[in-house]
């Protein structure tokens, strides 16, 4: 048989991918620059598109193209390029200054990673689908992991335009997740979810910066009027 | 058909005042006023006809199924409409008086009083399209996006005035409100991962709640198990559930004042839509009890850190907040006891706290426009001397809002605590009696040295279109605390047959 057309191959891949994907996001922790992150969170975006695109082709499903393809075209591209040339805009200073320091913070995320193994166990059932439909069985423990490492990136982080770009991050482990778990969405739901990402990019754009005008910053932790 | 004028309406009205911009006709305030009450004028009536449809001859659909209305859906929808339709005519009154004030001129460089009037009247009638849309889709995806876009229209509702706090306040609604939704989709995923196994669950039917609710029971258990708790912590978090509650008190005290309680009745009521729908689908395939048990746990949490907060408060819209967090406890705690009684009791207490609720924050509004303060402190009292008939409204919704009989809201409590007792959930009918005493206290404590006593303002004139609405909405409290329409009744009764047949 042709390597291509093996579905083992394609296995290997997706969890080749995968790990990359979480080795992408522990970069992100690791991180201490917005631009840097930003552009990372693309690299992530684009390997998560290019898992669904293989996952596609093993799985003869084409609609998961679809998604492969907006995911590439909105998050890879679209969403770091607006977030760049908002922190152009805004003329930051371009340390992200975590709450808890950077060797903590990676080993935190080395712990996360664990439970995202840990929960995404019982869902790896060989016995019931056989062959190629085990595709990326990896691919869902790094998704839990995106997901714990995302939180808890939002909460270690004090800047506006930063817990964005965790959110971004849960995000996209809700994408492996979806990828992994049931080949993708319904694609009507895919295209809600991916609407609803750029509005929401927009949206919180628009508040960074007028958070930055009022606030001479965009240290939430600053903002404590509101109480009780 | 109807389900797609349904939404078509606001949605065109939407876009009608979004590009009003273009021509110095359409930029007249009236104009952007008339289209706005005009479209929930029809918005309503159509939500008449689907509720009247609905009884007449059960669910309807559209679309291949990807629209579906029962009677839950129509319930929610007609409370809703009428809300948008109540707070369109006030909204109307308010933003002139807010303009006249001065208080939509904001800080320089920021924009003008037009453009900020524009985006009131073309979000609004988003958020109104954005709610239909949560009670319409019969696909759970579908829904999980619309009630997303609620939080996304309603954002820059919340930072209307352009006020530090403000600012501060939308920050954590949509931080707040996104984290919690980006659980409420895993939880749907995880939904749509339990039933995809089965033929013909293919594409967007997977997801459709009319065909999962037929199969639940062969659901995936261990996925609908985790399901269902990101899914409460994710609606939970849109309803403003403790302790991810923190974002509400914000976002209703910084919002103008129809747009707040568009959001504490209308939105949380799309919220509870959500919470009932996958309640279903996870009693149906894992038993009543496991569900149950979490809301109730929520639910009870969430009436108890209302107490503390509503007996030392010192900002009245924010009291109203609290409220609002007690309210939706109540509500999940009816979902969480099971079946029929509480079921009913729900149905009819939403229907009672939309009346309630609404009048509590219009007539808020025009207190707070009056005397331009929402402190106790500052206020001193004599909002019955000077705005008699508001006084006397807030009076009413207030003895309503804390369950004093003869009032709707102590019926329906009643019958919670009626069903509590009658299942042998003894602990959570003596906390559920507890809780409602507390807020009790705290909010007849603050609202009675609100109204009565003396204040040197003069004696406010009648502003016919502030004040109508809030006389109409004080008319049917009055008027459902002693009878529903029979049709209404009905339309309650078989919206509780969908949670517990």
């Amino acid at each position: 048989m042709h390597t291509l057309q093996d579905p083992e191959f394609g296995n290997k891949m997706v969890t080749l991918m995968a790990a990359l994907v979480l080795v992408l996001q522990i970069a992100m922790v690791a991180q201490r620059w917005i631009v840097t992150n930003i552009r990372l969170f693309a690299a992530q975006s684009f390997l998560l598109a290019a898992i669904a695109n293989t996952i596609a082709y093993y799985n003869h499903a084409p609609h998961i193209y679809v998604a492969a393809v907006l995911t590439l075209l909105a998050k890879g591209i679209l969403v770091p390029i607006v977030l760049e040339r908002l922190v152009a805009r805004i003329e930051i200073r371009q340390e992200i200054e975590p709450i808890v320091n950077i060797p903590l913070s990676i080993v935190i995320s080395g712990g996360l990673t664990l439970v995202g193994y840990v929960l995404a166990e019982p869902f790896y059932r060989p016995e019931e689908a056989p062959g190629a439909a085990t595709l990326g069985h990896n691919a869902l423990a790094v998704a839990i992991s995106l997901f714990l490492i995302g939180f808890f990136m939002m909460i270690n982080r004090r800047k506006a335009l930063t817990q964005v770009l965790a959110l971004l991050c849960l995000e996209n482990g809700l994408f492996l997740a979806a990828i992994s778990l049931t080949y993708g969405m319904p694609l009507i739901v895919e295209l809600g979810v991916l609407f609803d990402v750029l509005v929401a990019v927009m949206v919180l754009g628009i508040l960074v910066y007028r958070i930055r005008e009022t606030f001479e910053s965009m240290d939430v932790s600053r903002m404590r009027r509101l109480r009780g | 058909m109807i389900l797609a004028l349904l939404l078509a309406v606001p949605l065109s009205a939407c876009a009608a005042c979004a590009v009003s911009a273009v021509s110095a006709v359409s930029r007249r305030r009236s104009v952007l006023e008339a289209v706005n009450v005009t479209a929930f004028a029809i918005t309503f009536l159509l939500a008449l006809a689907v509720a009247s449809q609905v009884l007449r001859s059960g669910a309807i659909s559209l679309w291949n199924g990807f629209l579906y209305a029962d009677a839950l859906s129509a319930l929610v929808i007609l409370l809703n409409a009428a809300v948008a339709l109540v707070c369109s005519v006030y909204a109307v009154g308010y933003l002139r008086e807010d303009q006249r004030l001065g208080a939509l001129d904001g800080e320089v460089g920021s924009h003008g009083a037009e453009a900020k009037l524009r985006m009131y009247y073309s979000l609004t009638p988003l958020l109104v399209f954005s709610m239909l849309l949560v009670t319409l889709a019969n696909n759970l995806g579908v829904m999980w996006a619309a009630i997303e876009l609620t939080t996304l229209a309603s954002v820059f509702l919340v930072t209307f005035y352009g006020k530090v706090t403000s600012l501060e306040a939308a920050w954590k609604y949509a931080m707040i409100g996104g984290v919690g939704l980006s659980m409420a989709l895993f939880g749907t995923l995880l939904t749509y991962y339990a039933g995809h196994k089965f033929p013909g669950s293919e594409g967007v039917a997977g997801l459709n709640w009319s065909i999962l609710v037929g199969q639940a029971a062969q659901l995936d258990k261990p996925s609908m198990r985790m399901a269902f708790i990101l899914v409460l912590l994710g609606y939970g978090t849109k309803a403003g559930l403790a302790p991810m509650h923190t974002w509400k008190p914000d976002a209703y005290s910084e919002a103008p004042v129809p747009s707040a309680a568009i959001l504490s009745v209308a939105v949380l009521n799309c919220a509870i839509y959500g919470l009932v729908r996958f309640y279903v689908l996870t009693s149906r395939c894992l038993g009543a009890q496991y569900p149950g048990s979490l809301l109730l746990l929520l639910g009870l949490f969430s009436m108890g850190i209302a107490v503390p907060f509503v007996l030392v408060q010192k900002n009245f819209r924010r009291m109203l907040a609290y409220s609002t967090i007690d309210q939706a406890g109540m509500m999940v705690t009816a979902l969480g006891i099971g079946g029929k009684l509480a079921a009913f009791a729900l149905m009819l207490h939403m229907t009672f706290h939309t009346v309630a609720k609404s009048l509590l924050f219009l007539s808020a509004g025009n207190i707070y426009q009056c005397f331009k303060t929402d402190l106790f402190l500052k206020l001193k009292g004599g909002v019955l001397k000077v705005l008699p008939i508001t006084g006397a409204a807030f009076c009413l919704g207030t003895m309503a809002i804390v369950g004093l009989p003869p009032f709707s809201l102590f019926q329906s409590e009643f019958l919670m605590i009626r069903a509590a007792f009658g299942t042998a959930h003894f602990l959570v009918g003596a906390l559920f009696i507890l809780f409602g005493l507390g807020v009790f206290t705290g909010v007849t404590l603050h609202v009675s040295g609100m109204l009565l006593g003396t204040s040197e303002e003069p004696r406010a004139a009648w502003h016919p279109w502030r004040d109508t609405p809030i006389a109409i909405l004080a008319v049917i409290l009055i008027v459902i605390g002693f009878w529903l329409p029979s049709d209404l009744l009905e339309l309650i009764r078989r919206a509780a047959e969908v949670v517990s047949p």
